[in-house]
């Protein structure tokens, strides 16, 4: 079902020129509200606008409604790559396009030519080696190493988001379109990833009409629209992956050809590299580190992880030696032994270890979502009315700007979360499992060859969510 | 053929739905009863961001006689589920209940009662900001028989057991 053409008003409203600046500029001015909160603000986290907007209601919606319903529609709104893209395109909103056939009138002109779009900058291509998700993984690994200091400080996560805004402008700079959301963000990794079951997908309505088209505006650009600064080719689009939904290619083509689809949960269905399973495994290493650590009632692992106020360094490194042998090497390993166990019981066949193994962690992508939903849930549940108070004194310096400043805290039914919490988790288990048999039965051709391989895995999947059951509900 | 096909299709979540009730439903009768409602006096401590104890086991029908002291800063003890918030202040042992359905009254006492009357999971969390880990310091107090837990084992149990006969049934296209 396109939803363009269901709301004709949507199709009109992303095909403007300046629909993407339409919406990133709010988000832009809020981005600057809570770095001037974070700094000058209260230094405790619940009473500044930074904390509690991004890590209580920005990740609560990121996680359980965007990305569930609306893929990667915070890549849209995005403001990291603001600047960057700014002084990479220097247009905001209008479009540098040079005609093929006057290429050689406009060789005097400023900037540099990818395909029939002007770019300023350096425009180097970014280096085949760290074309993956790789240093996501890492990046983002890194990062919340040391989630409870930018959880908690004011003051961190304007650290960390203004290095990320700096960072995304520089690299905007030296490599062409964005490399730095399509190789770097530590938020875009994971998103990439969930994406994969969103309920909505841009494509090309018709591939035929792809396949005729000479123009091929989407990739290489036209005056209409820029060419895709993901890089990607919406004809050959078949996963959400890394579709960063800017809307440029509806602009562009000349033929009025791209849809926005609504879909089923858990369309995009293969994982294509080592890399994103990855992602999958320390996804799920770190939902299950943050539901011991900041759901759980354990103060010395809140000591190990708040380090910089406890002064435990000790246990500190003991928590990142746990957290990151866990998400890169336990983890993947119970899960391979899981895959070669199955390979193993299934009998003489041709799927390779490589093929099961991302076949086989695809189950964990549906899973990790709903795994992710039931832990923010009752972080918002919780400490939503704070919510209520920062905006009317977004500072913590007393204000009270709307009249809620000094609404109590009061935790919405704090004691029916653990009963959300379990229909979550069996939902997820429930689609891991279908997700896990539609692949085995892919890769082997008989089905009881099929049966076996994947019964190792459904225990993996099914004792995964045991353990969440017992942090959550236990 | 292709309306056996359907109906297979069709039964197929039925047949997983069925087998998560069944294992949710043995699950709760498998849970063991508590034993007989007792009285238990219990001393919290409260410290920057935990719980001394962190983890409180009773039987649901207890009487609870709690005292409460801080061992640094001004902390709460917000019980979810059971109109209790207590402020706990630093060396002292005497403490100010309110009950959030009542906000207004403000008791300071040195015990607070509590009839445990709720089976299940419930967390206490500090209701004071005490520092920055402060929407993180908690606790749990566990109500036994607490029959969520083994229910939701039998019914993830019974979603394994119901995909799995799911997957035995089909067949390999010929």
């Amino acid at each position: 079902m396109d939803l363009f053409r269901l709301f004709p008003p949507l199709k009109w409203f992303v095909s403007r020129r300046w629909f993407q600046f339409a919406v990133i500029f709010p988000t832009l001015l809020l981005f600057l509200l809570f770095l001037l909160a974070g700094t000058f603000g209260s230094p405790v986290g619940n009473r500044n606008i930074i904390v509690v907007f991004v890590w209580i209601l920005w990740w609560f919606l990121l996680i359980s409604v965007m990305v569930p319903f609306a893929s990667r529609i915070w890549c849209t709104i995005c403001p990291f790559p603001f600047f960057g893209e700014w002084l990479q395109r220097r247009a905001l909103v209008a479009v540098r396009a040079t005609d093929p056939k006057q290429r050689k009138k406009d060789e005097g002109e400023p900037g540099i030519l990818v395909g029939r779009n002007r770019y300023f900058g350096l425009n180097r291509r970014w280096p085949k080696a760290l074309s993956s998700i790789w240093l996501q993984n890492i990046g983002f690994l890194a990062l919340c190493t040391f989630s409870a200091l930018l959880l908690t400080r004011p003051i961190v996560s304007v650290l960390v988001l203004g290095f990320l805004i700096l960072l995304a402008t520089v690299l905007h700079l030296i490599y062409r379109h964005r490399a730095f959301c399509s190789y770097v963000c530590p938020v875009s990794g994971f998103l990439s990833l969930y994406a994969m079951t969103s309920m909505t997908e841009i494509r090309s309505a018709d591939a035929d009409v792809c396949a005729r088209c000479g123009d091929k505006g989407c990739l290489a650009g036209n005056d209409s629209g820029w060419g895709c600064a993901w890089g990607v080719y919406p004809s050959k689009l078949d996963r959400n992956n890394y579709c960063g939904f800017c809307m440029e290619c509806v602009k562009s083509c000349p033929h009025d050809n791209m849809a926005l689809n609504l879909r089923s949960f858990g369309s995009d269905t293969q994982l294509k590299g080592y890399d994103e399973a990855w992602k999958a495994f320390i996804m799920l290493a770190l939902a299950l580190a943050y539901s011991v650590i900041f759901l759980g009632p354990w103060g010395f692992l809140k000591d190990w992880a708040n380090v910089s106020e406890s002064h435990e360094i000790g246990g500190f490194l003991i928590y990142t030696v746990v957290l990151w042998v866990g998400a890169l090497v336990v983890i993947p390993a119970i899960f391979a032994l899981a895959v070669w166990t199955g390979r193993r019981l299934a009998g003489p066949h041709e799927a390779s270890m490589k093929q099961v193994f991302l076949g086989f962690a695809y189950p964990l992508v549906p899973l990790g979502l709903l795994i992710w939903v039931a832990f923010s849930l009752p972080l918002l549940l919780v400490n939503g009315s704070y919510i209520l108070m920062v905006i009317s004194d977004p500072f913590g310096w007393g204000w009270d700007l709307f009249g809620t400043a000094t609404v109590d805290w009061t935790p919405m039914i704090p004691q029916w979360v653990p009963y959300i919490q379990v229909p979550l988790l069996l939902f997820g288990l429930a689609y891991a499992l279908k997700a896990g048999w539609e692949q085995a039965a892919r890769l082997f051709q008989q089905n009881s060859q099929a049966m076996r391989a994947f019964a190792p895995l459904a225990v993996v999947l099914t004792a995964t969510v045991l353990c969440f059951f017992k942090l959550y509900a236990g | 053929m292709n309306l056996v096909n359907q109906a297979r299709k069709a039964i197929d979540p039925l047949i997983v739905v069925v087998f998560l009730m069944v294992g949710g439903v043995v699950g709760f009768l498998a849970a063991p009863d508590a034993a007989a409602p007792q009285e238990r006096q219990i001393s919290i401590r409260a410290r920057q961001y935990a719980y001394e104890p962190e983890v409180l086991r009773v039987n649901k029908g207890d009487t609870l006689r709690l005292s409460f002291i801080s061992e640094d800063v001004v902390h709460g003890f917000f019980l979810e589920g059971h109109d209790l918030d207590v402020k706990i202040f630093p060396l002292k042992p005497d403490f100010e209940v309110t009950r959030p359905s009542n906000p207004g009254l403000i008791e300071r006492v040195q015990e607070v009662v509590l009839t445990v009357d709720k089976e299940g999971k419930f967390r206490y969390r500090c209701s004071h900001t005490c520092g920055y880990m402060h929407p993180f310091m908690q606790g749990e107090m566990i109500v036994a028989p607490n029959r969520l837990f083994p229910a939701s084992i039998g019914m993830g149990l019974g979603v394994l057991f119901g995909g799995l006969i799911v997957a035995a049934r089909k067949r390999t296209p010929a």
